[in-house]
Order: C-alpha cells, then sequence, then structure tokens
C-alpha cells in the first residue's frame, strides 16, 4: 500500500481507541474500501500518489472518522456499566452497613475483586474491567499501611523499599489501560484523591498515614456515600458516547466528591488541604493524558 | 447542496436498509450502487458511510460478516437482519405516506 495512506490508516488506528480486536476489524474494512477506491482510480489513468490523495480527500479527515466510529462503539450497554460500578458499590454498602470493621466482610470483598479480576482477565478485558482494576492496588495499600507499624527504624526502610516498588507497579498498570484509553485510566484512578482525602480526615493527629479507627467509623456513612458517587459516575462514564463528556464527568465528579469528603471532615480537612486535594486529582486524572501523549509521540518516532 | 445533505441526513438509515435489503453489500459496492441507482443523486461521503454502517449494526438491523474473495482478499459484507427488516418495511410505509401527501401538495388534482 502506498505510504501516505498507510500513514493514513495509522492516523484513523490512533484516534480510535477502542479494543484491539474492534480497531483491527475496522482498519481492515477501511484498508479494503481504500484498495477499491485506489485501484479504480489507477484504472482511470491517475499516478500513484493523485489516486492516494484522492481517495484520502474522499474520505475525509483521518481524526473525524475515527471519532464518528469511536462513538458509535463507545457507550456501554446497562450490564456493563453496572458491572463496572460494582466495586465502588460493593465498597459502599461496607461502610454504608458498617461491614467494614468485619476481617470477613473485607476477605469476601477482597476475593470478589480477585475474582472479578481474573474472570475479565479471561473474558478478553473489557471495559468494565478498569474500574476494578484500581481495586488490585488495595492489598499493596494495605501492605504499605502495615509497614508503618513495624519497630521504629525498620519500617521507614521497608518503606524506601516498598515505595520504588508500588511506584513500577502503578506505572505498568498505568502504561497498560493507557494504551486502550486514557479516559479510562483516568476512571481507574478516579477513587484515589478521594481515598487519600478520607485517609487525611480520618488520621491520627501528628502520626503519619495512621488511621483513628473511631474518626473513620464516625465517616463511615460519608465515606459511603462518597463511593456511591463513584458508582453513579461509572454508570453515567460507561453509557456516554463523547469523548468530552466523559472528561468533563470525571473532573466534576472528583471535584464534587472532594467536597463532600471536606464538609463530612466537620473541619479536619481545611482550605489548604482541601486545595491540595484538588491538585492531588487533577495531577491523577490528568497525568494518563500526558503519558498517552508520551506514548504516541514515541510510537510517531520510531514509526 | 447542503439542502441535499440535509435532505440524506434523515434518510441515510432508509436508503442503507434499502440497499442492503436487496442484497448483502460491502461499503465501496453501496456507495457505487447508491451512486448509480439515484442517478448521481445521492453521493455518500466514504467517512461517514462508516460510522452509519456502524451504527445500524450495533442497533442489530444489519450484520456485517468477513467473506474471502477467490483473489484472497477479504471483504466485510453487510446482511440485513429480521429486526431491520422489519424497520424496512415500516420506513417504506412513512415514506410512501409523506412521498403521497407532498405529492397532494405540489400536485394537486385540483387547482
Amino acid at each position: 500500500m502506498v505510504t501516505s495512506l498507510s500513514r493514513y490508516l495509522d492516523d484513523i488506528r490512533n484516534n480510535l481507541r477502542l479494543d484491539a480486536a474492534d480497531e483491527n476489524e475496522v482498519i481492515n474494512e477501511l484498508q479494503s474500501h481504500i484498495e477499491d477506491e485506489f485501484q479504480e482510480m489507477r484504472d482511470a489513468g491517475l499516478s500513484e500518489e493523485e489516486a492516494a490523495a484522492s481517495c484520502i480527500k474522499f474520505f475525509g479527515s483521518a481524526a473525524l472518522i475515527a471519532r464518528q466510529i469511536y462513538e458509535t462503539h463507545s457507550q456501554g450497554t446497562w450490564k456493563q456499566a453496572l458491572l463496572a460500578s460494582l466495586p465502588h458499590m460493593l465498597f459502599a454498602l461496607l461502610f454504608i452497613l458498617n461491614w467494614w470493621q468485619g476481617v470477613g466482610w473485607l476477605v469476601i470483598t477482597l476475593g470478589v475483586v480477585l475474582a472479578m479480576a481474573l474472570y475479565g482477565w479471561l473474558h478478553g478485558r473489557p471495559v468494565w474491567l478498569f474500574p476494578w482494576r484500581g481495586y488490585y492496588f488495595i492489598p499493596v495499600l494495605l501492605a504499605g499501611i502495615l509497614l508503618l507499624y513495624l519497630p521504629a527504624g525498620w519500617s521507614w526502610v521497608a518503606i524506601i523499599i516498598y515505595l520504588p516498588l508500588v511506584a513500577v507497579l502503578v506505572w505498568s498498570v498505568t502504561v497498560k489501560t493507557v494504551k486502550r484509553d486514557w479516559l479510562y485510566s483516568a476512571l481507574m484512578t478516579l477513587p484515589v484523591p478521594i481515598v487519600i482525602g478520607w485517609f487525611l480526615a480520618a488520621g491520627k493527629e501528628g502520626e503519619f498515614l495512621k488511621v483513628n479507627l473511631e474518626y473513620l467509623g464516625y465517616f463511615a456513612p460519608g465515606i459511603g456515600l462518597s463511593f456511591l458517587a463513584l458508582a453513579a459516575t461509572t454508570i453515567a462514564f460507561i453509557r456516554l458516547r463523547q469523548r468530552w463528556l466523559r472528561g468533563i464527568l470525571l473532573l466534576l465528579s472528583g471535584f464534587l466528591s472532594l467536597i463532600m469528603v471536606t464538609y463530612y471532615s466537620e473541619g479536619r480537612i481545611g482550605l489548604p488541604l482541601f486545595l491540595g486535594l484538588t491538585l492531588t486529582m487533577l495531577i491523577v486524572l490528568l497525568s494518563p493524558a500526558v503519558v498517552d501523549r508520551r506514548i504516541r509521540r514515541n510510537k510517531q518516532t520510531s514509526g | 447542496m447542503v439542502q441535499r445533505l440535509e435532505l440524506m441526513k434523515g434518510s441515510s438509515e432508509s436508503l442503507l436498509l434499502c440497499l442492503i435489503g436487496r442484497q448483502p453489500m460491502y461499503g465501496y459496492q453501496i456507495i457505487k450502487e447508491l451512486e448509480k441507482r439515484s442517478q448521481g443523486y445521492f453521493k455518500f461521503k466514504e467517512g461517514t458511510l462508516y460510522p452509519a454502517l456502524h451504527r445500524l449494526e450495533k442497533s442489530g438491523l444489519i450484520e456485517g460478516k468477513w467473506e474471502m474473495l477467490p483473489s484472497g482478499r477479504q471483504r466485510r459484507y453487510y446482511h440485513i437482519t429480521e429486526k431491520g427488516n422489519k424497520l424496512l418495511e415500516e420506513k417504506i410505509t412513512q415514506w410512501q405516506d409523506f412521498l403521497y401527501a407532498m405529492n397532494l401538495i405540489i400536485r394537486p388534482a385540483t387547482p
């Protein structure tokens, strides 16, 4: 195939952001059409360059075609939307019904997360799996908190080893998710600033990252409510077609959830902390877009 | 030309269903056939055809199937589904009623 046509199809592929299987199907179909069109023009006496330029002109903007096809495929079903929101609903129930204090319920919840992760993995990593992926980090987070309770001196040594390992893990999961669509990556990380907010609200005074269980119990209904808000956001996200609407939804939901955390914290989160959390939210939600841009630029340079 | 495009926007679904309803077709063939049958009046832009076809497929009105040609190349043929046939029948009735009413106004039997 002529280089300009291959580049044109690559442009469409880069903007599609669909499942790899769907992407291949769309590109193969467009390629088949372009080949027919190209051949017709060559038979009519046009040179290769002229025929290729005409094909591209007939098809129109690569970004526009990709966007229109994306919007046709992007809307998830209600079943997918409910499945995607399920982890947030489970955690909402855990706090609203005060089951979070029972080790049994925590183990069951973690078991469900792992089982769903395995199920999703075996079923071609569907779109509903992304919010579940965010919960993969819970065991990692719990391990980090337990390290804080090691004897003095040892905890810092452990944390120095632990933090780079976590960074590598977060980076590899983010890159894998971003390759599909950075917006899904942002959906996956949306709970992060909210969870940090609750940690700070329920934190022991003067002790870094140590949680006062009494406070946690007191804030439990608020925590449950914020997880319900995350579930509602996830359902809306999966059902929306347009990328720009999905982006606005995530930013709005993150911001409103942080206001909710601040309100329920009854003064334990002041304005500076709220602003810090908002900044964290922006970094967490927008950094996948930066990673995506970098990956695409590297791909273009190497291509 | 702009008016023609506006008219086509509302009827593109019916046009595609009508063509695919007669015989299974692939994208390039649809564009050529539409232009030929309408004597050049309807010209589907390549870039808008596929989003429209995929929308119809997503709604379960048509189904795309890859078929291997003797040359070894593959083409995606669209077939109308039962749901698509039902909708097509409804659309044809709607269009016939519309055209009949339009004719009554444009070309009245009694002036």
